[in-house]
């Protein structure tokens, strides 16, 4: 009897942490090109980060790669809970949150909640420093079982990034809509004044690790998401409004590049360099930081 | 398909015998044409990761929402672009500033003082920050469009840049202040191909349509609207009261701020305009414009 997605997938993370499971064979799987996860080789899309496994890459052929467009009614898996993706301009993301789970976000990305869900506030530290930087001050926690929606105000896509143990993502701030309780959540001070004034993050990013277990983070994206991998020394030079995420073992540099108009003076043109390795996620509807007008 | 296609958004043929999209402007070939009974021409989706090839170098259009134009540049071919549209470049890619004429103009219009060119080999990207389209206007050698400010995204160095003043243009009055409002701006881009086949690319606000008017056919639209005409297009405002509001037209009352467009030639809009905002005080002047008055 053929096995279910949801069978496949428990098996194969019951093997990957080493608790046994079903043995499968390579013929029962199919690998998720966007997030490596594994899947029954008759799902449409993929069980842990919702990404269609039956229609190709949109890959440019400067090597960006689009973020996967996920399906309305699309449903995400991370451990007892699910994420159901409904929408497609403004999609919202909506938890149904098992018993023990929970999630956490931003103060104003919740769309609705049933009145079960509790609510609470995750401590945080360096609460001046955030408030000053103009970082959410509040992290709040939704805690299972119920379910919770959330979207952010604004045309975009969502950005289902399962994290496997040991990555750690910073993402620009804003950006983030929700994370799993398996995921944790800090913030790095970006470095050098230049980065700081003209680099379009302020002065901290999110940044997000997962432990020994994998969790899951969704980002909202302005516009289009594209991602793309730069190999150890190369790099990129981006509009800083339109970074999104990398990986943290990518480096970004502010570089300011004079135009002069004769009389009229000119302009510079702030650009961050992006030096690999690792990834970096962008989006196409920018927020637009001033430059030395 | 065989033989020779013609592109139904730009006009432009090719002989190549199997086609997904056109080479030239992007717009999908194996679609049916979306022709409103009215006859506006609606841009078909660019599919994604379409190619559009000038010269030696294409341009790739990518995602849906907020498109991005992907130009991968060899050998000589470069393109201009304004100010704060580019989204990524290669480090090899280099940029440069364009000279403009009429830069206190130009300044004083709100027209961006600074267009910047870039050349390859390499790839650099450009977007709009807002939802819309991705507007390819190839230009056949001795045609000429004129763009609505703030609309232009990237051209190709085929492509001459030139501005002008509207002439359209109405002051009010209030008390003893007089306000001078120009609802298409004060200024708009010229782009033309005196030499050589180019490509233009437009964002659009929404979705774009264009329709062809016949010699001497007209339109009225919302300024705003207007995406791009063919050069030979006239314009020039027309107000239009509503039955129920002040019979004189020099008086205040409801009035609708309209420009008509006289054929022949292409007229584009896009369907996420800017409000343009008429204070409704008394008109004390105008350009070239024609008034109705509807009878309650």
């Amino acid at each position: 009897m053929p096995l279910t997605p949801a069978e496949v997938w428990r098996a194969i993370q019951q093997q990957r942490t080493g608790q046994g499971g079903r043995r499968l064979d390579t013929g029962t799987r199919v690998e998720c090109q966007w997030c490596r996860s594994q899947n029954a080789p008759d799902a449409r899309s993929c069980f842990t980060c919702g990404a269609p496994l039956d229609i190709r890459n949109l890959v440019s052929d400067s090597g960006w790669r689009e973020a996967p467009r996920l399906r309305d009614m699309t449903e995400i898996h991370f451990g007892r809970s699910t994420c159901q993706v409904e929408g497609e301009i403004v999609p919202v993301a909506e938890i149904a949150l098992g018993a023990g789970d929970w999630v956490y976000f931003e103060h104003h990305v919740m769309l609705w909640k049933d009145e079960s869900a509790a609510m609470s506030v995750m401590p945080l530290s360096g609460g001046m420093k955030r408030a000053f930087a103009g970082m959410p001050f509040i992290i709040t926690i939704a805690q299972g079982p119920g379910r919770i929606a959330f979207s952010r105000d604004a045309t975009g896509e969502l950005v289902v990034l399962p994290l496997h143990p040991g990555v750690e993502l910073d993402v620009r701030e804003h950006a983030f809509l929700l994370a799993s309780h398996s995921v944790g959540y800090s913030y790095v001070r970006i470095k050098g004044l230049k980065n700081i004034l003209f680099g379009g993050q302020g002065m901290f990013m999110d940044r997000f690790v997962a432990g020994s277990e994998q969790g899951l983070l969704i980002l909202h994206g302005y516009g289009n998401v594209f991602e793309r991998m730069l190999q150890p020394g190369e790099s990129i030079l981006l509009e800083p409004g339109a970074f999104l995420y990398k990986d943290a073992s990518v480096t970004m540099q502010v570089e300011t590049q004079r135009l002069t108009s004769g009389l009229f003076g000119g302009s510079g043109m702030n650009l961050a360099r992006m030096t690999g390795p690792g990834r970096i996620g962008i989006q196409s509807m920018y927020v637009h930081h001033h430059t030395e007008d | 398909m065989s033989g020779t296609y013609t592109c139904r958004w730009c006009r432009m043929s090719t002989d190549a015998p199997t086609l997904v999209s056109c080479p030239t402007c992007g717009a999908p070939v194996d679609v049916r044409d979306r022709v409103s009974d009215s006859g506006w021409y609606e841009l078909p989706a660019i599919p994604d990761m379409a190619r559009l090839q000038f010269g030696r170098s294409y341009c790739q259009i990518e995602g849906t929402y907020v498109p991005v134009a992907d130009f991968n540049l060899t050998g000589d071919d470069g393109v201009y672009f304004t100010h704060h549209l580019l989204l990524w470049k290669d480090a090899g890619v280099t940029i440069n500033p364009m000279a403009l004429r009429g830069g206190w103009s130009r300044m004083f219009a709100g027209l961006p003082l600074l267009m910047t060119q870039a050349h390859g080999p390499g790839h650099i990207a450009f977007s709009r920050d807002a939802p819309g389209e991705v507007v390819p206007v190839p230009l056949q050698r001795g045609m000429s469009v004129d763009v609505r400010e703030h609309i232009f995204m990237v051209a190709t160095n085929q492509v001459q840049y030139d501005w002008f003043n509207t002439g359209v243009w109405f002051q009010t009055r209030d008390g003893d202040d007089t306000e001078t409002h120009y609802p298409l701006g004060m200024y708009m881009d010229r782009f033309s191909a005196p030499g050589a086949h180019g490509l233009l690319i437009l964002h659009a606000h929404g979705n774009a349509f264009v329709r062809q008017l016949a010699p001497g056919e007209t339109l009225l639209i919302k300024p705003t609207a207007l995406l791009f005409k063919d050069s030979t297009v006239q314009m020039h405002l027309h107000f239009e009261h509503p039955a129920g509001t002040w019979r004189s037209w020099r008086s205040w009352g409801e009035r609708f701020v309209w420009l008509r467009l006289t054929g022949p030639g292409r007229v584009s809009v896009h369907s996420a305009y800017d409000k343009f905002e008429d204070p409704g005080n008394a008109l004390s002047g105008s350009s070239p414009a024609t008034r109705w008055q509807w009878q309650g």
